[in-house]
């Protein structure tokens, strides 16, 4: 037989196994190898390249309270970068008191509120005008960080080292350090974000999203959905901030602007908008196509293949993000997941293939 | 045969010479890229000049310029890199990432010469190993009153700031520097990407402003100018390093005339050492001349020349200039530098207690298109009573 470690059939009998995660223990022992993977590869990888691993995982996390948002529920939001930011300036405030794995959840929790908070005009407003109100929100948080003399008004504010138990984290260890923290996290944000559609909050996400009348007809409360959808998609956003707060050692406005919040966009709807997986390929294909983009746009411009006044090779890396970005929208609008489903499925015994 | 020798010679100490990597991290593309474009070419072609020139005392210097794209992670990642490689030391570009990169710099002790020259950089915590290569931003400031005040006693005079740590750090030192002067701030504005000031200077004229002093970028600025002359208004314009130079010419045209500006360099069609330097080495290297025109062009031969010297005067004291021992090295002799590339209108001079390398500038004025100098270098005589108490 074709494949004979894949699924053959359907055997499913109960709505308990309907809702299962894995389909057969092999899958299952795949995500276990491939975490195994994950926990064994800062023995290969240089510091640097630590840093660009923490990124991704980090963008990860933002992406998945982006994907409960908007890929779930359905709700644009062009605000995330300001929820990710309020979860930093949370960790950073907090920092020189509290341990971080106590600054962390609050900063993930600060996010939540604030989510909570801008979900409120959802009530009211949808589509491209509650978008608006996510700008907004943007907005506010820039000004308000830009104003704010405790926020050292978008200067730098510094985080300290940290120490756990005995172990204390200096320059050399600390993106390996902060590396098994952020998956720890990653792996359980992860879980809950696939476990969610399997509650009935989860469905009510989508049920909201298809159609709110409907949803409300049959019992659900679409106003305290999206509003619910607003605060989880803040809380990821939140933690998310707030690690990157204790890896970049400080936290300045200009991480948290407008161009991020769209760049988020960009790796959900590159990842697969809803999808988990999506969330963790479209900020690794983005983060890695922008580093190989910078070593062939180097490599064209040592060969000076550019004259007086244009630089090709620099303006190569903008571009193809733009680029990028419109093909997908154009030939992939599901994005990167779905070409993961169907490597799946070209694998997959049942159905159809015997 | 004895040309040969000299050649075979030559080619040998090249190949065998120690190579020292000197990485700058700056906006190629993306946001400010117009002035960060310019200074990595600046870096570039001064790097180049130097190991052609012998001025690397027998080092090869292997520069390399990275598009951070005005990224804090890219900058991030690309300090880590240096720091990996083992280079003894970083030249950077913007305020913020600067401003991030802080404590590890502090931490790692590697020497930092970044293209923003906000205050904060070198102001504590954790600025030991951050080196400005010319006045700050604050000191550019308190100079532009200072010749206000002397050019129109008691001026009412309006700040119009960048939105950001770069634009906002000159205030409260503006603030106290005007009381000193006898000058009048009656608004600070902030203010990017505006396409339509009318209503703001409607308002400063209704309150008399009669100077508008500018902490920004060229594009604001030049859509402020333009506006005042549409206007018709008699506001005067005074610019920072980054908000005025050629950039504002191109961008405002005839309006830009009458505007002041301050810097620390010198223009290409000077009549100085400096400039004709500036023009040599953009002719050498086939540069545009938008290039050669551009202030961060020599901006960014500066930094490099800092950071070259450093590093051949720590070699040249049979110290190691790679790894750990080459960034202390380096660091020391960055603490007693003191040289004169001939690329501003003063001498770079950096001690334990001052980090800031040229500490004079000169007040220029547009005439014809052209930004010419109307005052000799000199110093704020306010800074730094107003910014340290003393």
């Amino acid at each position: 037989m074709r494949n004979p470690w894949a699924q053959t059939g359907n055997y499913r009998t109960d709505y308990r196994q309907d809702t299962a995660i894995f389909a057969t223990y092999l899958e299952m022992l795949s995500l276990w190898a491939f975490l195994a993977v994950l926990l064994a590869l800062p023995l290969f990888l240089s510091r640097p390249q630590m840093f660009v691993l923490d990124l991704i995982l980090v963008y990860a996390l933002a992406v998945l309270g982006l994907n409960i948002t908007t890929g779930y529920a359905g709700l644009i939001n062009i605000g995330q970068a300001a929820f990710v930011g309020v979860g930093a300036y949370t960790a950073a405030l907090l920092a020189p008191s509290l341990p971080f794995w106590l600054t962390v959840p609050i900063g993930g929790l600060a996010a939540a509120v604030a989510g909570g908070i801008v979900g409120i005009p959802s009530l009211r407003i949808k589509h491209l005008y509650l978008a608006i109100a996510t700008l907004a929100f943007q907005i506010i948080f820039e000004w308000t960080v830009g104003h704010s003399t405790i926020l050292k008004q978008g200067g730098a504010i510094p985080l300290p080292r940290v120490e756990f138990w005995d172990y204390r984290v200096g320059y050399k260890n600390h993106y390996y350090f902060w590396y098994y923290v952020i998956l720890l996290v990653v792996v359980v944000l992860a879980f809950a974000f696939r476990n969610l559609l399997r509650t009935r909050f989860g469905r009510a996400l989508v049920a909201v999203r298809d159609n709110d009348r409907a949803a409300d007809a049959m019992g659900m409360h679409p106003g305290l959905t999206k509003i619910f959808a607003f605060a989880l998609g803040g809380f990821y956003a939140g933690v998310a901030g707030a690690l990157y707060a204790y890896l970049s050692r400080a936290v300045v406005i200009e991480d948290y602007m407008l161009p991020v919040s769209i760049k988020f966009l960009a790796m959900a709807i590159v990842g697969g908008l809803g999808s988990l997986v999506g969330s963790f390929l479209g900020p690794a294909f983005l983060v890695l196509l922008d580093l190989n983009m910078e070593d062939l746009a180097n490599w064209l411009k040592s060969l000076g293949l550019s004259y007086a006044g244009v630089d090709i090779a620099s303006a190569m890396r903008p571009l193809t993000f733009g680029l990028v970005i419109v093909l997908f929208l154009i030939f992939e609008p599901r994005g990167l997941a779905n070409g993961w489903r169907l490597v799946r499925n070209f694998f997959r015994n049942w159905p159809f293939k015997y | 045969m004895r040309k040969l020798g000299v050649l075979v010679f030559l080619v040998l100490s090249f190949a065998f010479a120690q190579k020292v990597h000197l990485m700058w991290s700056g906006a190629i593309t993306g946001p400010t890229s117009d002035a960060g474009k310019y200074y990595a070419q600046g870096v570039e072609d001064y790097c180049k000049y130097a190991n052609e020139e012998g001025l690397t005392g027998g080092l090869t210097i292997v520069c390399e310029t990275r598009d951070d794209q005005y990224n804090n992670a890219n900058t991030q990642r690309n300090f880590e890199e240096a720091l990996e490689r083992g280079d003894p030391a970083f030249l950077g570009y913007s305020t913020g990432g600067t401003l991030q990169l802080k404590p590890l710099i502090q931490e790692v002790g590697m020497t930092y010469i970044p293209a923003s020259y906000h205050i904060g950089n070198i102001d504590p915590p954790d600025s030991d190993y951050l080196f400005l290569p010319i006045v700050s931003y604050s000191e550019q400031v308190i100079a532009l009153l200072e010749h206000i005040a002397k050019e129109k006693p008691g001026a009412k005079v309006a700040l119009a700031v960048h939105p950001s740590p770069f634009g906002r750090a000159p205030v409260p030192d503006a603030r106290e520097a005007a009381k000193e002067l006898g000058i009048e701030i009656v608004e600070v504005q902030e203010m990017a990407k505006g396409l339509d000031y009318t209503a703001t200077l409607k308002r400063f004229a209704n309150k008399g402003v009669e100077y508008i002093v500018y902490q920004n970028v060229a594009g604001p600025v030049a859509t402020m100018i333009k506006d005042a002359r549409r206007l018709g208004l008699k506001i005067k314009h005074a610019a920072a390093h980054y908000a005025g130079g050629p950039d504002l010419l191109r961008l405002a045209g005839d309006a830009a005339e009458g505007v002041i500006w301050v810097t620390s360099y010198y223009m290409p069609y000077e009549d100085a050492p400096g400039a004709a330097f500036v023009k040599k080495l953009g002719a050498r290297y086939k540069r545009p001349a938008d290039t050669v025109e551009s202030v961060h062009y020599p901006s960014g031969m500066l930094a490099a020349a800092i950071a070259i010297e450093a590093i051949k005067r720590a070699h040249a004291a049979g110290k190691p200039v790679t790894g750990d021992a080459g960034r202390e090295a380096v660091y020391a002799e960055m603490l007693r530098l003191s040289f004169d590339p001939g690329l501003a209108v003063g001498p770079v001079t950096y001690s334990e207690e001052d980090h800031v390398g040229v500490d004079h500038m000169r007040v220029f004025e547009a005439r014809g298109g052209r930004f010419v100098p109307i005052s000799k270098p000199f110093q704020s005589k306010l800074f730094r009573k107003v910014h340290y108490g003393k």
